[in-house]
């Protein structure tokens, strides 16, 4: 129990089943200062807020992860469920406003009726009230309460309708609990044993039985008629309330059509990935400009010096790398908060799990990895809905395999080397093929950590898959907008800071010791003297000096250590890739970034063999290397958090990185020996 | 002895006992497939597992392995 002090307000804690309408109950609770904290110690997120000043109730609200039981059935869930008996950030709650689904009421009451067992202070909140009115019901609250032996309100979050009673009853419930303090005591029951559910589930379906009434003012007489026609449709109908949405199994018709639900799956994934990228790329550009011009703005305005360099080529390019993949995050979390609120993502889920439970996955990893092909740091953070640990940890490790948006930029500058300009087609199906590629590639490999797993993974559990297919509806598009920003918040802060400071790294490592070169002035513009003392600054730099001591690893693959200077730089951020390759190979044309760097690749020639060092086969070489390797810093850092330790995230750099520079090995030297230079 | 997994499309049945050997019998007993109710198989992945059953006015996928731990009468 909280102990109250003067100016400190109640805690009332919001748990649901999922799908119960907890969250838009407390969308409409909440004020602006809402907080998303972890547990500490734990992956579980909250989000905690002040009740709107406007309601005059002084509480602190806290909504937990959906749960259906007290008994836990993950980590995730034993968290959420032990920090009702006392969060170590907030205590107990004064008082627990649990929500349920009146048309799903013998499933949903579960919960309401252990907490009540438990001793705790309850408010059940029904919910969904218009879909059982469709069928002709409704809930008798005064009945239910008297039989439950707590407050109970009906509410139509969607319209606030009911808001009003649930204020008053809120406000009168924390009034006695100050004036009387709390008298229960709270139980530690965990409901694990099958008799003690079964006893519970006896008790609510007697409890059904006497609060679900009809709505219309039937005589007996109408009723039994009404229920002889309805028992004609189906002899199991008892009071019309036992049969999922009929809208909903005339949708799942085709949607979860045994043949053709995959097509319409492909369709839906096809969708959402063209407008990752289609719909994104207008804003990206933008960003990309908007950072270029503010670089050459502040470059102009301070001069060449090396305050200056670091603002500009460091801080300012550095921000811009971080903010330049918001878009495409922001759109892939506004699509899968649609599919999700329509009810889709968990069909999508279901028709999946059966191929991922071949490779060790599951079918609630599909989320994840398909928000890795944004970027892996929100996906890692998705991976937390999978239940079972071991199914968990595996998403986590192949997620960096997922082609994710940074790679992108790399991939189209590589792409134009090798496309012809007679066929310009030809580098939309080489992309399409480097996509399939990468697919093929992680589904082998997590099938060959699947098999390592006892000495990778090191975390044995049952492996299930129970998924409620929730009810079609449409989506509620507020809540997803602020769930979006919400996760593209998370990838700020999480990313951010380290995409940062590592491009101040990297300037550093470009930029010093001889950061004003001596070069041959004689017969140069400006903007020429500026490029000669740029490349010289780099060439006599500590990074060129890591460049040439890897330069042994980087010569099997017939690269030399400008390209091995650049994969380092990659490691702040992949697409740094790019710059670097620009920076270093003298590119003289600003204005014409892309086709100038293709020139000056088409006319490097290899430092140590001086044959040509961007050719096919290098090509297809860097392609592969960066299908494979975890070149990130930030999805080290995050999968550190997620995975609880150093192990995972180290396995998966050496592991992937490996892979990587093994298979471009193969490669380049393979295209080499078949006569592809 | 007759098991959710084996309904046909379309096909009903009551449940008679939850087998409490199976590791995951509390959270199927949890979400509603409890003695004497009637579920019906509604769909199943294109790969036929796992299946969504109606059970108490909603759906419930579960794979088919889950499936076997729900007795029929």
């Amino acid at each position: 129990m909280k102990v109250l002090s003067v100016d400190q307000s109640p805690l009332i804690t919001l748990v649901g089943p999922p799908n119960s309408g907890k969250t838009t109950l407390f969308n409409l609770l909440s004020g602006k200062n809402l907080k998303t904290v972890n547990y500490p110690g734990s992956t579980v997120e909250y989000s905690t807020s002040k009740i709107q000043t406007k309601y005059g109730i002084n509480a602190e609200i806290l909504d937990s992860p959906g749960i259906i039981s007290i008994n836990p059935n993950s980590p995730d869930e034993e968290v959420s469920i032990n920090s009702l008996y006392n969060h170590p950030l907030y205590g107990s709650p004064n008082l627990i406003v649990v929500t349920a689904d009146s048309s799903q009421i013998s499933r949903h009451l579960l919960l309401s009726k252990q907490l009540i067992e438990s001793g705790f202070n309850v408010v059940v909140v029904l919910t969904m009230n218009d879909i059982l009115a469709k069928r002709g019901f409704k809930v008798d609250e005064k009945k239910l309460s008297e039989l439950l032996g707590c407050d109970v309100v009906s509410i139509d979050g969607r319209h606030a309708i009911g808001l009003d009673k649930l204020l008053i009853v809120l406000e009168s419930k924390l009034k006695d609990i100050e004036k009387y303090g709390f008298v229960n005591s709270i139980k530690k029951i965990f409901y694990s044993k099958k008799e003690d559910l079964l006893r519970l589930f006896k008790v609510i379906e007697e409890i059904e039985k006497k609060v679900i009434i009809p709505i219309t003012d039937f005589s007996n007489d109408q009723l039994e008629s009404l229920n002889k026609k309805l028992n004609i449709l189906n002899p199991s109908l008892k009071y019309g309330s036992n049969r999922p949405d009929e809208l909903t199994l005339q949708i799942d018709k085709y949607l979860l059509h045994r043949y053709w639900g995959l097509f319409y799956f492909f369709m839906i994934m096809t969708i959402t990935f063209t407008s990752i990228f289609w719909v994104a790329q207008p804003f990206m550009n933008l960003i990309d400009q908007l950072f270029s011009f503010l670089s050459l703005s502040v470059g102009n305005l301070l001069g060449q010096n090396w305050y200056s360099n670091l603002l500009t080529d460091g801080i300012i390019s550095g921000s811009g790398a971080v903010l330049v993949f918001l878009p495409q995050i922001l759109i892939l979390f506004l699509i899968l908060g649609l599919l999700e609120d329509t009810g889709y993502l968990a069909r999508g889920a279901m028709l999946v799990d059966k191929p991922l439970s071949k490779i060790g996955l599951n079918g609630k990893s599909f989320v994840p990895m398909l928000s890795g092909f944004a970027c892996a740091i929100p996906a890692m953070l998705a991976a937390r809905t999978i239940p079972n640990k071991r199914e968990r940890l595996l998403t986590i490790f192949i997620i960096p395999l997922m082609s994710c948006s940074a790679r992108l930029p790399v991939y189209v500058l590589l792409i134009a080397f090798l496309t012809p300009p007679s066929k310009p087609w030809f580098g939309g199906l080489t992309l399409a093929t480097i996509y399939l590629f990468s697919i093929f590639g992680s589904i082998i490999v997590a099938a060959l950590i699947n098999k390592f797993k006892k000495n990778i993974i090191q975390s044995e559990d049952n492996s299930s898959f129970i998924l409620e297919l929730p009810t079609y509806k449409l989506p509620k598009l507020k809540n997803v907008i602020r769930n979006s920003f919400e996760s593209a918040k998370q990838y700020l802060l999480r990313a951010g800071p380290i995409i940062l400071i590592l491009s101040m790294t990297i300037w550093f490592l470009t930029y010093f010791p001889n950061h004003t070169p001596n070069v041959n002035t004689q017969g140069h513009s400006e903007k020429e003297i500026m490029q000669l003392i740029k490349a010289e600054r780099l060439s006599s730099s500590y990074a060129s000096e890591i460049g040439k001591f890897i330069q042994p690893v980087m010569s099997p693959l017939h690269m030399d250590w400008r390209i091995g200077v650049s994969l380092i730089g990659a490691f702040a951020a992949r697409e740094v890739f790019v710059s670097s390759l620009a920076l270093i190979f003298k590119v003289t044309d600003e204005n014409r970034l892309q086709s100038s760097i293709l020139h000056a690749m088409k006319s490097a020639k290899n430092e140590q063999t001086g044959e040509a060092l961007f050719t096919t086969s290098t090509i297809i070489g860097l392609i592969v290397f960066f299908v494979f390797a975890l070149q990130c810093l930030s999805t080290i850092a995050v999968s550190k958090k997620e995975t609880g330790g150093w192990r995972i995230p180290l396995l998966q750099v050496s592991i992937f990185t490996s892979i990587a520079y093994i298979l471009t090995l193969i490669t380049v030297n393979g295209l080499k020996f078949i006569g592809i230079n | 002895m007759k098991t959710a997994s084996e309904l046909h499309f379309g096909e009903r049945g009551i449940i008679l006992d939850i087998d409490s050997s199976h590791p995951s019998f509390g959270r199927i007993l949890e979400i509603g497939f409890t003695p004497g109710q009637e579920i019906e198989l509604v769909n199943s992945s294109i790969f036929n597992d796992p299946l969504a059953f109606s059970i108490r006015g909603t759906l419930i996928a579960i794979r088919r392995r889950e499936a076997d731990c729900i007795i029929l009468v």
